[in-house]
């Protein structure tokens, strides 16, 4: 079998074109950039029709120009993607290939646009994220690496190899290199190249993306709940419990944070318990923010409110006891019967502290809001017919809170995200050889100077999540404000 | 070289001005076919509702209608130049120096971090480049022009540390230190107190007189237009319906839209039972979905169906009338002199037994200097409510008037619950709940005294539908056993506020204000409320809404007797509606008693102060003009002695500085009539009526 090239036989008339139109788009956006410099101001013409006159002249025709290029290099793109997944295997090359291990990337997330661009209108703020372009970039993004954490974690598709195994001669091979004789795989290259343990990079930086999406808005969630809980009390009451809470969660942030986690994973730290006592504390938040949440609600109906608690209560209880028990832990009193799964410990460890850290910054944010909310006339009507204090805060304040939360929730994924890469860099937490993004940029960086291929495909995965999870935010803000 | 040039054609043409607004889904029409003329020293006020496109005419003067906006037909002359067609340098030059703007948040145009005497320097410096020293120089002249005290401070302090009516003047110096040729005033008294509202509108008159300049003045109420313009012009629904000399509007008008307007506001002579208003029916239409033909039709009295909405309708000028012009078809067909189709007289409700009384209720607050360790430095007592004792009866108005400040909200919150009284006692059917905080009330209480809020865009939850709110306070108040007999109760609550029941799925934002205000009133009376508590609750809307409110509240009063407290501002609506009026000031009750006689002399001199600010759409009427010097003082250090002695014009009549000393007892003039004031009986038997209605 031969190695691929970057984009095989048909790339050799492809590349010309996508590198002349990607020309033309850079001289055409300069010299734009320079015009505009001279060019008149745009003045209002109202025509007696009610025309308006459109920008003519040359910048306008540079605009125009700068549009149509950028419309050409994009199709050329489109027609790599959908080229290798229609033609046959290696025809276009590394590019090609890696095109067709995502094929059902590719349609899950075109069904997805068609559906939400067709009923945009129904849709409520999600529906107005595709009015702007940038929402729709960050979406689409973000919406790759789920897709591919969920197709790659529950069915096995996209990636070539298991992302743990060997195979032998393969240690530090450039992309595109061709397996030897007799081993197995779905694809018979290592797409993107092996590491120094000769694995397949490309299927590790799949599965990678299944412990970031696993991971990242679970923990984003669970800081959600301890900010909201902790801070809608300290924006609604105010006075010293206000000051205290503040005063904590101040305490926390000036704490540094790659200090703290190096505390908590530290063998002995967790000897005491630390961690599990934190992760007691800390899950016991949803279960207070839900119970509280159905009270508020509905204690003036008992006959409903009691089956609903209970029910709810139940399980996540149960949820909470079975996630902080763990064997070989201090925490370790449910039976094996009844826990319903163990956690790794170091997963759990870096659950904990990236919740702790990230609740102080929900909490200020939430705080915020409550006290700009409560002055409304809506809290006080609430409070005038004898309302509850936590139905006013979970009822009236949190549900108008909610599109700069949503904001921040994505956001806050984000920088999730590079915590976990972070950590896994500094190799806190997860095991030496799991395929997470973060371990796997370190490991490659050791290497760098000889092997640059190794540490980028992970590093690109990192940044483009990252990216589509700020645009995403951007494109959510943009469109909230307008009507 | 802005005054020098000398023009004496019109400063200001605008000719068929067409506005859009374009959002994602369509094209709005903001505003249609607007044509105005402002010669020099004239002052034009434009009159309408919210929506109806009165400010886009400002900003499109402007040539600021933001990344939506644009202008998409007609043409706007400043002085004979076309300003559709100028670079951005050239209104650059314009803007500040020869047209002004002064918006409605004074706080807002003032830059925070900037002293005053820099900020105002600034216009001068940078338009006709004069040196700094010359700009502060003139600074301290238009402070000194626009009354302000100790100028040469002024100029050293920051913007928040002004009071809001202060501020205000401020911007109108800011505006008139260039002086430019033309001020545009968008709503510039809105967010003030009467008695301040009086005092800046007095004082942009008389600005305008001196400096010559023109003015397009924009506004709702149609009060103020009468005190301050020359020429009025009513828009409707994004088009000018009539325009016109301030009499000619007034006296003879020629828009049923026009004549529907001035019957829905209060003036003298309206009464709740024998002539009440008659509100205009239906909504304002949404820009988008507007009718053909007359936008007007479908409220219109004079609709006429295949002729009203067939045709585009032109501005016709109306005979032998100065530049009288009206937006109808048939405006000479109508008889204008006809009297209005009075609706049903009604049967005053007698009051019935006392129901709530309050005895020497007082509230005051402490304000300590540091947050984290209370209890420790130095403190402040703020008396937000002094001995307020009064009674209310079944089925009884009492209105509660007083300007910000003057502590009736403290009074609503101490009586909701929400604040428990430091001294003194409320009763509610002879049983005391003064003390008791609203965790500890019983349902039964708590459903008795509930509360109408002012802001209707602030009153319902924004993400809980309609219904739903209701229902909650249902289930709150215990009312029905289960979900299906709130929702029939529910139902029935918006029959009583005459909303469709098909609102009840919506969510407020789908609202207009009006209605909005109708749900909050339903919500207040779900468990038959007996004692309402309505803070100002029309007084954010539009006043076509505002009758129709109001009339509501009256109706759900007569036929439930309940008691209504209506507190606010607005001595016309409380005049209209309310039996009894007690007039507030620092905390103080200054005056009590039945609406006749707090309306006529004797008054406390506040209450005189405060029927002469309120401005009065009628030419018939004839006001005594009381200008109140200054600002209301601060509850945080009240004067000493009498409350208003730092404001009153009567303070010097009485010997030996009384005023300053002791604070006057409560004094009963007549039956049910009580004045807070160290004037003697023959002083008080003086006064004149501030508001005569000439005889017609």
């Amino acid at each position: 079998m031969e190695a691929l090239t970057w984009t095989g036989s048909l790339g050799t008339i492809l590349n010309p074109i996508l590198s002349i139109a990607v020309l033309l788009l850079a001289i055409s956006v300069v010299v734009q950039i320079v015009l505009s410099f001279f060019a008149p101001a745009i003045t209002l013409q109202s025509n007696a029709d009610g025309t308006l006159m459109k920008r003519g002249g040359a910048l306008g025709m540079f605009e125009q120009a700068t549009k149509l290029f950028f419309f050409a290099a994009l199709a050329i793109v489109v027609v790599y993607i959908v080229g290798g997944i229609i033609l046959p295997y290696g025809m276009l090359g590394i590019v090609g290939a890696m095109s067709k291990q995502f094929a059902p990337v590719w349609i899950a997330l075109f069904l997805t646009f068609l559906a939400s661009i067709m009923f945009k209108r129904r849709l409520g703020l999600y529906g107005k994220l595709f009015d702007s372009v940038i929402g729709m970039i960050g979406f689409g993004l973000v919406m790759f690496w789920v897709f591919t954490a969920i197709f790659a974690g529950l069915f096995d598709l996209i990636a070539t190899h298991d992302p743990l195994s060997q195979i032998s001669g393969l240690k530090n091979k450039l992309p595109g290199v061709a397996l030897p004789e007799g081993s197995e795989g779905k694809a018979p290259h290592y797409l993107l190249g092996g590491d120094n343990l000769a694995r397949d990079i490309f299927s590790r930086m799949v599965y990678g993306s299944t412990i970031v999406i696993a991971i990242a808005p679970m923990a984003t969630i669970f800081a959600f709940m301890v900010g909201i809980t902790l801070g809608l009390p300290a924006g609604y009451y105010g006075g010293r419990l206000d000051t205290i809470l503040s005063f904590l969660a101040n305490l926390i942030l000036a704490f540094p944070v790659i200090l703290l986690f190096y505390l908590l994973v530290t063998p002995e730290i967790v000897a005491t318990g630390i961690p599990s006592f934190m992760a007691a504390f800390l899950f016991v938040f949803p279960i207070v923010f839900f119970g509280v949440l159905l009270n508020s609600r509905y204690y003036t109906q008992p006959t409903k409110r009691t089956p609903m608690l209970i029910l709810v209560l139940g399980a996540l209880g149960w949820l909470y006891l079975s996630m902080i028990s763990q064997t070989g832990t201090v925490l370790d009193f449910l039976p094996p019967a009844v826990d319903l799964f163990d956690i790794a410990p170091g997963i759990l460890v870096v659950f904990v502290s990236v919740v702790f850290v990230n609740s102080p910054t929900v909490f200020r944010i939430v705080r915020g809001l409550a006290l700009d909310l409560r002055t409304r006339d809506y809290v006080a009507a609430a409070q005038t017919r004898g309302e509850g204090a936590w139905y006013v805060m979970l009822w009236e304040i949190l549900p108008n809170a909610r599109g700069p939360l949503i904001v921040d929730f994505c956001l806050r994924i984000g920088y999730t995200t590079i915590l976990l890469g972070t950590l896994g860099f500094f190799g806190l937490g997860l095991p030496p050889e799991s395929p997470d993004w973060g371990s796997t940029i370190n490991e490659g960086r050791k290497l760098l100077l000889v092997f640059v291929h190794p540490p980028l495909p992970p590093a690109i995965a990192l940044l483009s999540l990252v990216l589509g999870l700020n645009l995403l935010a951007d494109g959510l803000r943009e469109e909230s404000l307008k009507d | 070289m802005t005054t020098e040039n000398k023009y004496d054609g019109p400063i200001l043409e605008i000719d068929k001005l067409s506005i859009s607004f374009f959002t994602r889904l369509r094209e709005i029409p903001a505003v249609m076919d607007f044509s105005a003329k402002i010669m020099p020293g004239e002052a034009l006020g434009v009159v309408g509702e919210s929506g109806c496109g009165k400010s886009t005419v400002a900003l499109g003067v402007m040539q600021d209608l933001g990344v939506n906006g644009r202008i998409v037909g007609g043409s706007i002359k400043f002085k004979g130049e076309e300003m559709n067609t100028m670079t951005p340098e050239r209104l650059r030059d314009i803007r500040g120096s020869q047209i002004a703007m002064i918006y409605q948040e004074p706080m807002a145009s003032l830059n925070p971090a900037m002293r005053i005497g820099k900020q105002l320097a600034e216009v001068p410096m940078i338009h006709e480049g004069i040196s700094e020293s010359e700009a502060m120089k003139r600074a301290l002249e238009v402070v000194t022009d626009v009354k302000l005290p100790d100028p040469a401070r002024i100029l050293k302090s920051f913007p928040h540390q002004l009071s809001g009516g202060q501020q205000q003047r401020i911007v109108i110096a800011m505006a008139l230190m260039s002086k430019p040729s033309l001020l545009i005033l968008d709503e510039p008294t809105t967010a003030l107190d009467v008695t301040v509202e009086a005092a800046v509108v007095e004082l942009v008159k008389d600005l305008g007189k001196k400096y010559g300049t023109s003015m397009l003045f924009i506004s709702h109420n149609l009060g103020l237009v009468l005190e301050t313009c020359d020429r009025i012009c009513v828009m409707y629904s994004g088009e000018a319906v009539e325009r016109g000399s301030i009499d000619d509007v007034f006296d003879e008008m020629q828009h049923p839209y026009t004549q529907a307007l001035f019957r829905s506001i209060p003036l003298p002579g309206a009464d709740k039972n024998a002539r009440p208003l008659i509100a205009i029916p239906g909504n304002f239409p949404l820009p988008h979905e507007r009718p053909e033909g007359c936008n007007f039709g479908p409220r219109c009295d004079y609709f006429e169906e295949g002729r009203c909405d067939s045709q585009v309708i032109t501005m016709e000028k109306v005979s032998g009338n100065d530049r009288h012009e009206s937006r109808c078809l048939k405006f000479k067909e109508i008889d204008w002199d006809a009297p209005p189709q009075v609706a049903e007289t009604k049967e005053k409700a007698p009051p019935g037994q006392v129901v709530l009384k309050m005895d020497n209720l007082k509230k005051y607050y402490e304000v300590a200097a540091n947050a984290l360790f209370g209890s420790g430095g130095e403190r402040k007592v703020v008396k937000a409510n002094e001995t307020l004792s009064f009674e209310a009866r079944e089925s009884e108005t009492l209105a509660i008037v007083g300007e910000s400040g003057c502590g009736k909200s403290t009074f609503a919150k101490v009586l909701m619950g929400l604040e428990t009284a430091t001294e003194g006692e409320i009763l509610l059917d002879n049983k005391s709940i003064g003390n008791i905080p609203i965790e500890q009330r019983d349902t039964k209480t708590i459903a008795d005294v509930q509360m109408v809020f002012q802001n209707p865009f602030d009153t319902l939850n924004p993400s809980m539908t309609v219904g739903r709110q209701i229902m909650r306070a249902l289930e709150i108040f215990k009312v029905g056993n289960n979900d299906a007999e709130r929702r029939t109760r529910m139902l029935e609550l918006l029959d009583l506020v005459k909303l469709p029941r098909a609102f009840a799925d919506r969510m407020p934002r789908q609202l207009s204000g009006g209605q909005k205000q109708r749900v909050g009133i339903a919500r207040a009376f779900a468990g038959d409320a007996r004692i309402v508590v309505a803070d100002e609750p029309v007084s954010a809307l539009d006043v076509s809404v505002q009758a129709a409110v109001t009339d509501l509240l009256m109706e759900i009063q007569r036929e439930h007797k309940t008691t209504l407290l209506f507190i606010s501002h607005d001595l016309s609506i409380v005049r209209y509606l309310s039996d009894r009026v007690m007039v507030m000031y620092l905390g103080h009750v200054v005056e009590l008693g039945t609406t006749d006689q707090v309306f006529a002399p004797p008054y406390h001199p506040y209450t005189e102060a405060l029927l002469s600010a309120v401005p009065i759409a009628d030419t018939s009427v004839k006001k005594k003009h009381i200008v109140l010097e200054g600002d209301i003082p601060s509850a945080m250090n009240p004067p000493t002695g009498c409350p208003f002695q730092t404001r009153c014009r009567w303070k010097d009549k009485v010997a030996g500085g009384l005023c300053e000393k002791e604070v006057p007892v409560t004094r009963t003039l007549a039956e049910g009539h009580q004045v807070k004031c160290h004037l003697t009986d023959e002083q008080m038997t003086e006064m004149e009526p501030v508001i005569e209605v000439a005889a017609e």
